[in-house]
């Protein structure tokens, strides 16, 4: 079984590096799985993040990589909402990357 | 250019996975940027009824997943107006109401059809 | 533009026919097939004026004599009419 652990607490992950209970995440569980991927989360990142948390807590489910330009482009203006940016932000994959380290479930539309 | 698709979904939401199959087939579709269109009749129109309570059955909040649509560049929804009003059902969620004949001719302007 | 709608539940603890009947076009078709066959007894069927296909195995089992208004088809004949409509809408 895969798990992250944070000082002394260990959380579940999936097979893909997911957390299985998503009320364990936290601003340092985000920079442990951050960490894992050799990323060091910037407030760029964190925008980002917290804008993720917001579109699950909104549609229940985690956007795909159009949806999630579209959807940034919407709250925070189309220089952040491209995908260049948000390319950068996360290794060339936004949708998968960003949603592991918002503590949400993989994009089951992202193939 | 790729065939465009219409998904109608006629089955009720907390019933089986039918509601939930047809709503992944179209954002799956309008996340690779497909021509595709949703119609929900028969059912399916319950999926429209507002304040629904996903949680007290146990099951994700498809009128939650629903509202997604149009950031999955989904735009053309629509729901039987037959079967709406013989449900009772005057104030769908975000879909356009449309008579049998026009579903007739909707269906007449997709390459393809999935019912569900 | 053409349709043949497939349907395979019996009309009489089912909707599907009777919706597919709703939104059926003037150029559409539709495949009766397993339960569906029960389909032959169904009044609205005829009075819609739509063509009607049956699945010939189907109705055979169900010992459903053919209306004047129905034809039977075997398999090849159901590909034919599914090459012949422009689209093939499953009543799954």
């Amino acid at each position: 079984m895969n798990t992250l652990t944070v000082g002394a607490r260990t959380f579940e992950l999936d097979k893909d590096g997911y957390l299985v209970d998503l009320n364990d995440w936290s601003v340092d569980v985000a920079n442990a799985l951050a960490a894992a991927e050799s990323l060091a989360l910037t407030p760029s990142h964190w925008e980002i993040l917290e804008l993720l948390r917001g579109f699950y807590a909104e549609f229940q489910l985690s956007p795909a990589t159009r949806p999630l330009i579209k959807y940034t482009a919407l709250k925070l203006g189309p220089e952040k909402g491209n995908s260049l940016h948000l390319n950068q932000l996360f290794k060339g994959t936004p949708a998968k990357l960003a949603a592991k380290l918002a503590g949400l479930p993989r994009p089951t539309n992202c193939l | 250019m790729s065939k465009s698709l219409l998904v109608i979904s006629r089955q009720a939401p907390w019933s089986g996975p039918s509601a939930r199959e047809a709503l992944d087939i179209v954002l799956a579709g309008g996340a690779f940027d497909l021509p595709i269109g949703l119609l929900f009749m028969d059912d399916g129109v319950f999926q429209l009824a507002p304040h629904q309570d996903a949680k007290a059955v146990q099951q994700k909040d498809l009128g939650a997943n629903l509202q997604a649509l149009g950031l999955f560049g989904i735009d053309d929804v629509f729901a039987c107006h037959h079967s709406l009003t013989a449900r009772g059902l005057t104030h769908p969620v975000n879909a356009q109401p449309l008579s049998s004949e026009d579903i007739s001719k909707l269906i007449d302007r997709y390459d393809q059809v999935i019912t569900l | 533009m053409s349709t043949l709608h497939v349907v395979s539940h019996s009309p009489f603890t089912d909707s599907r026919l009777d919706s597919c009947l709703r939104i059926c076009g003037s150029e559409d078709a539709i495949l009766l097939c397993g339960d569906g066959a029960y389909g032959l007894r169904h009044p609205a069927l005829q009075l819609k004026g739509v063509k009607v296909f049956v699945l010939a195995e189907d109705s055979q089992a169900r010992n459903l004599p053919l209306p004047d208004w129905a034809d039977s088809v075997d398999y090849p004949g159901f590909v034919q009419l599914s090459l012949d409509h422009d689209k093939v809408n499953t009543w799954l």
